[in-house]
Formats: structure tokens, C-alpha cells, sequence
């Protein structure tokens, strides 16, 4: 019931007390009578006055209950905005700038390295917009065993009409699926040795690189590129055709084509496709093909398993090599050198599985034979967890199992990242 | 043989590079399901909305995937929540989606902040203070009477991308006030318990409907926003639900349920879940379930007594 109900009935009782005082006796009424009629109408009237005063004492505890809390915020139209975004402003003098610190502890059971400490990665980062057609980003790397490098110096066009985008300079070439990433970006403490042994590392390269974007609703992405070599390790291979140094015909130089696609699957599952070829036409003529595919399910609605990826990579590699050792003399021990073509495989898989957020797991196998000479072999078991205190600190345990002749080399490796200012290697480190 | 050559050449050129049928309704690639749910309202059929995250995800870390880049990249337009909140996976698509027409400041680049007045905004943004938004706390969305600001921005930019359907946006716009004011008085009444209610939350994205419906909030269970708790932290803010006396733990549904039960035992409080986007709970398939599924959700929370 409303106060004002309370007020107007409480009224209406006292003005019917009045006229029945002020009235003379009706008809058969007797005065004991109309004693208990009104004391009757009298205890009614204290009633609804006592639920009328407590509506309003309800009532100023809630103007008292609103006047203590916190105003809301209030709605008022606004006028039309000009601008269209809130968005962060960007100062054309001080490009996005970041630098990666890798420390590492490792120890192994083979081989004269022992236990110590190094930098596995000391990045400096900077990406900016050069104008409304271009951005432009470098990353400078150096660690214990390395000066410091410039790993990438690059532009990127960034409104070439039929879906095309452009990068030229010193960059990693659109090659297979972990070639391209940064150390800091992989799941694992170190780049699979097929990698390692089949690109050189990281795929570094100089040269120009064009992809282009299927205008479909099916993901297809198609990459070409033409550089002086692959491989940021590589320049220093046997093969004069691989080397930085000297000119070169075009028959010479190293192409690349990479088409990669994309399916989901169901809503949380999905699968990604990637074919790449390298080819250098003369030379070394070498011919590098590889595969990469990668499933991921993603349910991002769990909070206790937020997902799991599982990799495999295969490389096959045909080139030629000249004067390299292919064996050793049964009779002198000595080393017989020659020239010849190689036709060597290599490859990896993985699983990692992501936990409550900051956790995740994996493990991984990697298979590498030599790329020319004798068919030597390494298989690297591996298994790695890792720690990610917050977005932008990460502790990561890693212990592989290292075979290639005699006992296997057991190795533990302890690495700590963390990134200073705004670092994203974007899309493609997705 | 000529001419099937040329009509399987036109076949494939207008699969690859054509546009749509003419009058096709404006592709419109929303960042997330409440921004999407009003754009489909103020639209009607005139739009044809597809949504990047779900409503069960952790907004701050929205798997990237090839099959966004494509949508973004046929896109007429991109709404967005804004303020930062979609930072963790929209630069990246944005940057291979290859559609100068939807990058932030471009006319297809829809921000649904924009008349929103931003709260939290922080004086220092060190990462000594946790994963900040330069910009402000962006879940504003949370506030029907945000929301209401949210649709205005929504229908403007609609209308800057296709003037032709300027009238239907308009009416959209107006019919979507209205429900929505007609809500807000109706969520006046049901959230009246809530005005002076203690409670922490597990991420700081309460902060606006808590401020609208005087809900006092005492602290979140991370640690910074996006920092994970810590045991010292979770020690402190025990013993600080006490002193003030909190009586509700608000998880938001993408976070871990055990961790906000323990806080809420040991503190003598009870816990409720709500979600931070539409979709997150069972049936909030629209923006208004989704407000109201949440303050019910409170409400029962706050009016069911003793600790759970």
C-alpha cells in the first residue's frame, strides 16, 4: 500500500468520526452502541495512521539510502560526435617500441657444454606506419654467442588494391609455419633442430615478397618471393649457391612459393594447411618442399582447459653439394670429399595443451638427417612446460633427449622471457 | 569452346573478385556478440551481422583465426565494443584483413564507445599496474544505460556507411530506445536490492553497472587486471571482504569457478555467476537477456541470505 493511500483513508476515517459525534442518535441505536461503533472506527484510524507514519519512515531511509550511495552516471544525449573512433593516439616521432629478454639456464649430460647461463634473444623491436601506404618495422637481435644482428629491416605495403601486400627488405620469408617466427614467439625453448639443419635457423632472408589474399570466404593466402638465399644461419653453408656473397644470375637466386588455407572444422575445432616450395633454378639447384599442418581446438569458454595445438611440419630437400666430406676412407680414416646430390627428409610434431589460463604443457619430436655427406640422423624427444605469471612474463622448462651417436645427450633448459613495451609479432605468430 | 572459356572466365571472376548481388544487405563484421546483437536490432534485414568472439569467451584473449581475416576483409563496416577491449586479436586480423575501409578512423570503423564516458581511465599506464586500458575500463556493456549510448554510436555508423538506409538505422535506433528505456525503468525496480550490496569480482568489469546500481565493490580476486591472483593477495582481500563485510563474490563466467568459491568460504560470502558479454549465460542470446539474465542473477545472489 502507498503512503498516499495511508494518508487519504486515515482522513476519510477522521472525517466520519466527526460527522457521527456531531449527529444525533440514529434510529434503534443505542449509546452502548454507537460507544463500540466508535471505538471500533477509532482503533481502525490509529491503525492505518501507524502504517501510514511507517511507510514514511521506509520511505526516508530510501531517499537517506540514495543520497549515501554513489550517483549513477548519467545518460544525458550528448551531442553528435565528429570523430569516428576512440582510438589510441599514435606519435609519428616515436614509433611502437619494445626489446625481449631471454635469459636461459641449461645444463646437458653429453658433450663439453655443460651447465651455464646465456642470452638465448636480446630483441630490440620498433614498427611504425611510414605513410598512409607503407609501414616499416626492424627487429635488432643479439645474444651471448652473437653480436648484434639486424634480423629484419623491412617495409610493408599497406593499401595495394587486389589484395595484395608487399614486404621488401631484410625479413623471415613466408616459409612453412615456425621458420618465420621469432625465438621468443615459439612454443618451445629452441627451434626444432629440422629447422635449425634444413632452413638455417630462422627463414632471414633479403629480398622481396608479395602475398595475396584470396577475395573469397574460404581462407586462401598465396605468397611468392624471390631473395639472394634462405636461412639467417645458412650464409656460411658449403654451397657457393646458397652464399650472401657475389652476384648472381636470376637462375640463381631463391624463390619461394607458399599457399595456405584454413578450415573450421566445428566451432572450436579447426585445421590449417600450408604447402611451401623453395627452389634456386641453377647452382646449388636445389628444391625444398615442405608441409606444415596444424590443429587447433579452442573452446575459449572453459576455465579449465582453455585448448590444445598440435603441429607437424615435414621438410624434403634435393641439392646439390660440392666438395663436401661424403665419407671417410675405410683404409686411411681419412675424409673423402666430393660433390653430389642429396635427397634428405626432416620434420617435427607436437601437442601442447593450454591449463587454467597461465599454464600449458606439451611435448614434441623432431627428426633431422643430415643435409648431405652421410645419412647422420638426430632425434630430439622433448617435453616442456610452461608459466606465464601474466601477459607479458613468461618461465618455460624444457628437458630433450638428444640422439645422434653413442649415448644420448640429456638436456634441461630453464628460460625466462619478458617484453618491455608493446611487442605483437601480429598475425602471423598467431 | 570460346565462349564456355569466357563464361567459365566471368564464372571465376565474379566468384574471386565480384561483390555481392546488388541491394545485398551491408556486411557487417561485429568484434563481439552485444555490439553485434544491437547492430542486427538498429539494422534489421537491411544488415547481415557475423560476430568475431562468444559471449562464453574472456574478451581479453580471443583466438585469432584465418577464417576472421576473410570475413573482415569483404566487410562494408567493423563494430566495435572500443576502448581497448578487443586489443588482444583485432590488430592482428586487422593488419592481414587487407580493408583500408574498416581500419580505426576509417568510416567503416564503427566504435560503440563513443558517447560513452569512460571510467578508470588511468593517470599512469606502467604495467607494474597489471594489463591497463589506456583508453579506460572498456566493459561498459555491462550498464544498460551504456548500452544505450552503445546502440546511438552503432546507428550513426551505420548510417556514415550506407546513407541510402538512413531511415531504417533511424527507426531501428528509436524502436531499440525505446525497449531499452522501457527495460532500464523495469531493471530500476529488480536491481533495488543491489544499492549498497558489498562485493568483489574476479576481473574489474563490473565497475560500471556496479556504479550504476550502487553496488559497492571491494576489491577483484586477480591480483592488476589480468594479473592472476596471488596467495598474499588473496590473503588480503579475505580479510579486507570481511572488515567491510562483502557478502557476494561476482565471477564472471570465462574466469575459474574453485578459486572464486574458495574466496567466497573462506570469507563467508556467496558466490554468483554472471557473464561479461551477451551469450555468456543460457539464454542471453540478445543484448536485454543478457543484461537482465545478469541482474537477476545478482538479485537472487543478494536477496538469498547467508553464506553458499
Amino acid at each position: 500500500m502507498g503512503p498516499d493511500r495511508s494518508v487519504s483513508r486515515a482522513a476519510a476515517a477522521l472525517v466520519a468520526l466527526t460527522a457521527l459525534m456531531s449527529a444525533g442518535l440514529a434510529e434503534g441505536e443505542t449509546p452502548e452502541t454507537q460507544i463500540s461503533a466508535l471505538k471500533a472506527e477509532l482503533a481502525a484510524t490509529k491503525g492505518e495512521l501507524s502504517r501510514t507514519q511507517s511507510a514514511l519512515e521506509a520511505l526516508e531511509r530510501k531517499v537517506d539510502a540514495l543520497a549515501a550511495a554513489p550517483a549513477a552516471p548519467a545518460a544525458a544525449e550528448p551531442p553528435p560526435k565528429l570523430e569516428t573512433a576512440r582510438i589510441l593516439p599514435v606519435n609519428a616521432d616515436n614509433p611502437g617500441i619494445s626489446f625481449v629478454i631471454d635469459a636461459q639456464g641449461a645444463s646437458n649430460t653429453q658433450g663439453s657444454d655443460g651447465a651455464g647461463f646465456l642470452l638465448g634473444t636480446g630483441e630490440l623491436f620498433v614498427s611504425a606506419p611510414i605513410d598512409p601506404f607503407l609501414r616499416g618495422y626492424a627487429s635488432i637481435n643479439g645474444r651471448t654467442d652473437q653480436s648484434f644482428d639486424i634480423e629484419e629491416a623491412a617495409l610493408v605495403t599497406t593499401a595495394l588494391p587486389g589484395n595484395l601486400t608487399v614486404k621488401g627488405g631484410r625479413f623471415f620469408a613466408d616459409f612453412g609455419r615456425f621458420a618465420h617466427w621469432h625465438d621468443e614467439a615459439l612454443p618451445f625453448v629452441n627451434r626444432p633442430q629440422s629447422i635449425d639443419q634444413f632452413i638455417g635457423g630462422e627463414s632471414q632472408a633479403e629480398g622481396v615478397e608479395t602475398s595475396w589474399l584470396a577475395p573469397i570466404d574460404q581462407f586462401l593466402q598465396v605468397t611468392v618471393g624471390v631473395y639472394n638465399s634462405l636461412g639467417a644461419d645458412r650464409f656460411d653453408d658449403p654451397s657457393a649457391f646458397g652464399s650472401m656473397k657475389g652476384q648472381r644470375s636470376f637462375s640463381e637466386l631463391t624463390y619461394l612459393v607458399h599457399p595456405t588455407t584454413y578450415f573450421d572444422l566445428t566451432d572450436t575445432m579447426n585445421v590449417e594447411l600450408g604447402g611451401s616450395l623453395v627452389a634456386i633454378p641453377t647452382g646449388a639447384a636445389r628444391e625444398l618442399y615442405g608441409v606444415d599442418v596444424t590443429f587447433r581446438h579452442q573452446p575459449g569458454t572453459s576455465s579449465f582447459y582453455q585448448g590444445t595445438v598440435v603441429g607437424v611440419e615435414w621438410l624434403w630437400n634435393n641439392e646439390q653439394f660440392n666438395d663436401v666430406v661424403l665419407g671417410t676412407d675405410p683404409i686411411t680414416g681419412a675424409d673423402v670429399t666430393g660433390s653430389g646430390r642429396f635427397h634428405r627428409n626432416a620434420g617435427y610434431a607436437y601437442f601442447e595443451s593450454f591449463f587454467n589460463r597461465r599454464f600449458s604443457a606439451g611435448a614434441r619430436f623432431d627428426y633431422a638427417e643430415q643435409l648431405f655427406g652421410a645419412k647422420d640422423l638426430t632425434r630430439t624427444y622433448s617435453a616442456f612446460l610452461t608459466w606465464q605469471p601474466s601477459e607479458f612474463q613468461r618461465l618455460r622448462f624444457q628437458w630433450d633427449d638428444v640422439g645422434i651417436d653413442g649415448p644420448d645427450d640429456q638436456r634441461f633448459t630453464l628460460q625466462w622471457t619478458a617484453f618491455i613495451g608493446s611487442h605483437s609479432h601480429g598475425f602471423a605468430a598467431r | 569452346m570460346a565462349s564456355r572459356l569466357v563464361s567459365l572466365a566471368v564464372t571465376l571472376g565474379v566468384t574471386l573478385f565480384g561483390a555481392g548481388p546488388a541491394g545485398a544487405a551491408l556486411r557487417v563484421v561485429a568484434s563481439l556478440p552485444d555490439v553485434a546483437d544491437m547492430a542486427r536490432q538498429i539494422g534489421g534485414d537491411r544488415v547481415d551481422v557475423t560476430t568475431i568472439a562468444e559471449g562464453g569467451q574472456d574478451p581479453h584473449k580471443v583466438p585469432v583465426k584465418p577464417s576472421f581475416v576473410t570475413k573482415l576483409n569483404r566487410a562494408d563496416a567493423l563494430v566495435v565494443q572500443g576502448l581497448g577491449l578487443e586489443h588482444a586479436y583485432l590488430p592482428a586480423l586487422l593488419e592481414v584483413a587487407r580493408n583500408a575501409h574498416i581500419l580505426p578512423g576509417a568510416p567503416g570503423y564503427i566504435d560503440s564507445s563513443l558517447y560513452v564516458t569512460p571510467l578508470e581511465v588511468p593517470e599512469s599506464q606502467s604495467r607494474a599496474q597489471g594489463e591497463l586500458h589506456p583508453l579506460g575500463n572498456p566493459h561498459f556493456n555491462m550498464d544498460p544505460t551504456q548500452g544505450k549510448l552503445m546502440a546511438r554510436a552503432i546507428a550513426e555508423g551505420l548510417e556514415r556507411v550506407d546513407p541510402d538506409g538512413a531511415a531504417v538505422y533511424r527507426a531501428g535506433l528509436a524502436r531499440y530506445e525505446t525497449l531499452l528505456d522501457a527495460k532500464i525503468a523495469e531493471w530500476e525496480k529488480l536491481a533495488a536490492p543491489l544499492r549498497g550490496l558489498k562485493a568483489v569480482s574476479y576481473h574489474p568489469d563490473l565497475v560500471y553497472l556496479a556504479h550504476h546500481y550502487g553496488i559497492q565493490l571491494v576489491g577483484t580476486i586477480e591480483t592488476k587486471p589480468g594479473v592472476p591472483a596471488t596467495p598474499g593477495h588473496l590473503e588480503e582481500l579475505i580479510e579486507e571482504m570481511k572488515r567491510q563485510k562483502a557478502t557476494l563474490v561476482i565471477r564472471e563466467v570465462a574466469y575459474e569457478l574453485p578459486l572464486a568459491q574458495e574466496v567466497a568460504e573462506r570469507a563467508g560470502a556467496r558466490v554468483v555467476t554472471v557473464s561479461s558479454l551477451t551469450g555468456g549465460l543460457p539464454g542471453t542470446s540478445t543484448y536485454v537477456e543478457f543484461v537482465e539474465a545478469n541482474l537477476r542473477a545478482l538479485v537472487a545472489a543478494a536477496t538469498a541470505g547467508g553464506a553458499s
